[in-house]
């Protein structure tokens, strides 16, 4: 045997074992695959959304019960990745908003219950929750329902949120709902000298305004601005940087009809975090008022608080603008091309050297995932917080970038981050809405 | 002495050539049948060349029975014969010119037993070209079938069934949504592994450019990832990626499986890219011949001096003309 051992070498190589791969120690039984059962595993329904909230936990406006643990506090203080939220799962979230320390969340539901509320409510801007008589919550760590008076709750939705520094407005299908401080007649009604907002159970309602349909609603810091069907504009609220747009710097108690240069416009969208709002029209064109002391906006007379709405020249060079979005002391703007451009004091998004502009600055498409590999990447929408920014992709990713107070930015760590970068996240976004100190975001799930 | 042609052959084979690899195979194994294949080619021609017959043996055609012959004429003691035959240089007495030892041949990719596709080798004094590539770390693409309802052991159709599940609520659409969410996670993955701190000027710099190398060869990143073919439970991902290896490109599609609520395996793995080296450049096991693996080399040598960043680059960014995607 051992003379013919060279001869047969080769033909054990063509063994049955060679050529059919790597050895196995045992040989696959092919019953056994067929006595296997098939898992069916659950694809989630068509309404569903994943919310995932990130940033500062103690205010409890992620939704998230905190404890004040000894050991870990410095942990829990902040959540520096976007967390899914329980919520999310027990009610189907339409839509949010984000204020200063305080969120809100629109579901879909048949009965009053349509409007839940988290975070701080020392005036009362997340419903009156008492725990014994007199003695409302001022923090809450859990969403908590809002009782809005319906006439028909089973068929009226809530269709718009806005969230400013301690009021909120909600817009369904049966008018405008505003809750909170009203110091400055931030919510459209009269303003009451000495009113305790920590125990008020106010609930104002605006049907409509000079009998036309509200669209939409944004809230800045303590003013509030509304959207009719034809496109006009009505605000009040705190006025002394010009940011009601009324060409006057006083406080305002009731909705009142903005001109100056938007007139005759019909404006599409509104934008405001702080104390300068942006507004957009149907041809793309963006005009804005307000504080602009930070280069928002340059105006040849040099005034830095504008009481009434300007053209902005500046950016008719850009193209059409599609999108716009106001932090505390930056503005941004989105193109039809999909491009963003920046200016203002800030992180702008575009390297640490970058600090103030008057000019608009193009934030290269590279950074929000556009290049050889995904040459179809384009932003579809922006939004601000009153330090930081996000992008929304057509492929659903979100991508932020700012001061990361808190956490905010849901990167991951605790430097500011100076220019877009993704954030990790399980599901394609949606929705996204900064607040001061967190964030919120709107996600479907991949399947 | 040796023919003058097989000498100039032999020289000339020095440098990268790009074959392809046939999936159930090794590469240590490809590399033995290349370097037997050269050598007994190269041995053959020499043989060829070297060896006219004389005129007198011509009708003897049996060149084994050579020696017995020779013996045979040299004990009739006919001198003239005994002189035109000189059995110092005989190739059955010397052996072969060229031995399989006498070829240096190395791989500057890897791929695993499972994987099909290109593959370059470095022969001789290429060798060192073929480290500088490896060393390099230049991108790979890849496509990749997969098939929706089962997992299986190993990843692969060969290994034993473990689970099997539902796959028909499964559209294109959301394989691709989770894939362009893969491909993003990865390239956010590229900022924090290229070694730069992100709060520097320096990473903006880096990040505007587009695509950047990992600093360490272990950092798998991906850079592309898109479905091309979804049909039934099979599905085809094309892969463009850097530092990856055959485990890691399974366990994707284990991974893509479990994302969509479901199981998957891996079917075939094919390397389609290899910096700039595709498919076309590739040389099938059939055509191994010495012509056509000195011309192959000829191009991959002409390739090579078109985009030097492949031996020798100077920027972690990653050169456009590597990203042209294969057709």
């Amino acid at each position: 045997m051992n003379k013919f051992s060279r001869i047969l070498y080769p033909v054990s190589k063509c063994n049955k074992r060679f050529v059919s791969g790597p050895k196995r120690k045992y040989p696959i039984d092919p019953e056994h695959e067929r006595s296997l059962p098939v898992f069916q595993y659950s694809v989630s329904n068509e309404n569903y959304r994943r919310v995932f909230s990130w940033g500062n936990i103690c205010t409890g406006a992620l939704g998230k019960p905190f404890h004040k643990s000894e050991e870990n506090i410095d942990k829990l203080k902040h959540l520096q990745f976007p967390k899914r939220l329980t919520f999310g799962e027990q009610h189907q979230v339409v839509t949010a908003a984000c204020g200063f320390g305080f969120t809100v969340f629109a579901v879909q539901s048949d009965t009053n219950q349509k409007v839940y509320g988290t975070g701080i409510n020392t005036d009362s801007q997340i419903g009156y929750h008492e725990i014994r008589k007199d003695h409302p919550l001022e923090v809450i760590f859990l969403p908590k329902p809002i009782d809005l008076p319906f006439k028909n709750p089973v068929k009226s939705k809530v269709t718009k949120l806005a969230a400013g520094r301690a009021h909120i407005l909600v817009l369904t299908d049966e008018g405008l709902f505003t809750l909170g401080n009203n110091a400055y007649g931030q919510c459209g009604r009269k303003v009451i000298p000495n009113e305790n907002y920590s125990k008020s159970n106010y609930i104002n309602h605006i049907e409509n305004i000079d009998d036309k349909k509200i669209v939409d609603v944004m809230c800045g810091q303590d003013h509030s601005l509304i959207l009719t069907e034809d496109g006009s504009v009505y605000s009040c609220g705190w006025g002394a940087d010009g940011q009601t747009g009324l060409e006057h710097f006083n406080n305002c108690s009731e909705f009142t009809k903005v001109n100056g240069d938007i007139q005759n416009e019909k404006i599409i969208k509104l934008s405001s975090r702080s104390d300068f709002v942006l507004a957009l029209n149907d041809k793309g064109q963006v005009f804005g008022w307000g504080n602009t002391e930070y280069g928002q906006m340059t105006l040849p007379g040099g005034d830095q608080q504008v009481a009434s709405p300007h053209y902005i020249k500046m950016l008719s060079n850009l193209g059409r603008i599609k999108c716009i979005a106001t932090a505390g002391a930056f503005c941004l703007v989105l193109n039809d091309n999909g491009q963003v451009f920046s200016w203002g004091y800030g992180l702008l998004g575009t390297g640490p050297v970058a600090e103030l502009s008057r000019k608009p600055i193009h934030i290269p498409d590279t950074l929000f995932g556009k290049n050889d590999y995904q040459s179809d990447s384009t932003v579809i929408d922006i939004t601000c917080g009153l330090y930081h920014s996000a992008a929304i992709t057509n492929h659903g990713d979100l991508f932020i970038w700012g001061r990361n107070k808190n956490g905010c930015l849901g990167l991951g760590r605790p430097e500011d981050q100076f220019f877009p970068l993704k954030v990790a996240i399980g599901g394609y976004v949606e929705q996204v809405i900064c607040g001061i100190d967190h964030s919120i975001a709107i996600c479907k799930p991949f399947i | 002495m040796p023919n003058p042609d097989s000498i100039m052959l032999w020289k000339a084979l020095k440098g990268i050539i790009c074959v392809y690899k046939p999936a159930e195979i090794s590469v240590k194994n490809l590399r033995k049948t290349l370097i037997t294949k050269l050598c007994n080619d190269l041995s053959e021609l020499d043989v060829k060349l070297r060896y006219p017959m004389p005129e007198s043996i011509t009708n003897n055609s049996d060149s084994t029975s050579l020696a017995r012959q020779a013996t045979e004429i040299s004990l009739t003691t006919n001198q003239s014969i005994t002189k035109s035959l000189d059995l110092r240089y005989h190739p059955l007495v010397i052996g072969p010119r060229y031995r399989d030892e006498d070829l240096f041949v190395s791989w500057s990719n890897y791929l695993g037993w499972n994987t099909s596709g290109v593959l370059l080798f470095g022969l001789r004094r290429g060798t060192q070209v073929a480290k500088f590539i490896r060393e390099n770390r230049s991108t790979r693409a890849y496509r990749i079938n997969g098939v929706f309802g089962k997992a299986t052991d190993n990843g692969f159709q060969t290994g034993k069934v473990v689970e099997k599940s539902t796959w028909k609520y499964i559209k294109h659409v959301h394989i691709q949504r989770i894939l362009s969410s893969m491909q993003a996670s990865h390239q956010k993955k590229m900022y924090e592994a290229c070694g730069v701190d992100l709060n520097s000027q320096l990473a903006y710099d880096l990040a505007v450019k587009g695509p950047i190398r990992p600093v360490d060869s272990k950092i798998p990143i991906i850079y592309g990832l898109k479905c091309i073919d979804y049909e039934g439970p099979s599905f085809t991902i094309e892969v463009q990626c850097i530092n990856e290896n055959e485990i890691y490109l399974t366990n994707l599609i284990q991974e893509i499986g479990l994302k969509l609520h479901s199981t998957a395996h891996t079917r075939t793995i094919k390397c389609i890219r290899h910096s700039c080296f595709t498919l076309e450049h590739a040389l099938l096991q059939k055509h191994w011949n010495l012509h056509n693996i000195t011309e192959n080399m000829d191009k991959c040598n002409r390739l090579l001096v078109e985009n030097e960043e492949i031996v020798n680059q100077s920027s972690p960014v990653l050169r456009k003309g590597r990203l042209a995607p294969v057709p």
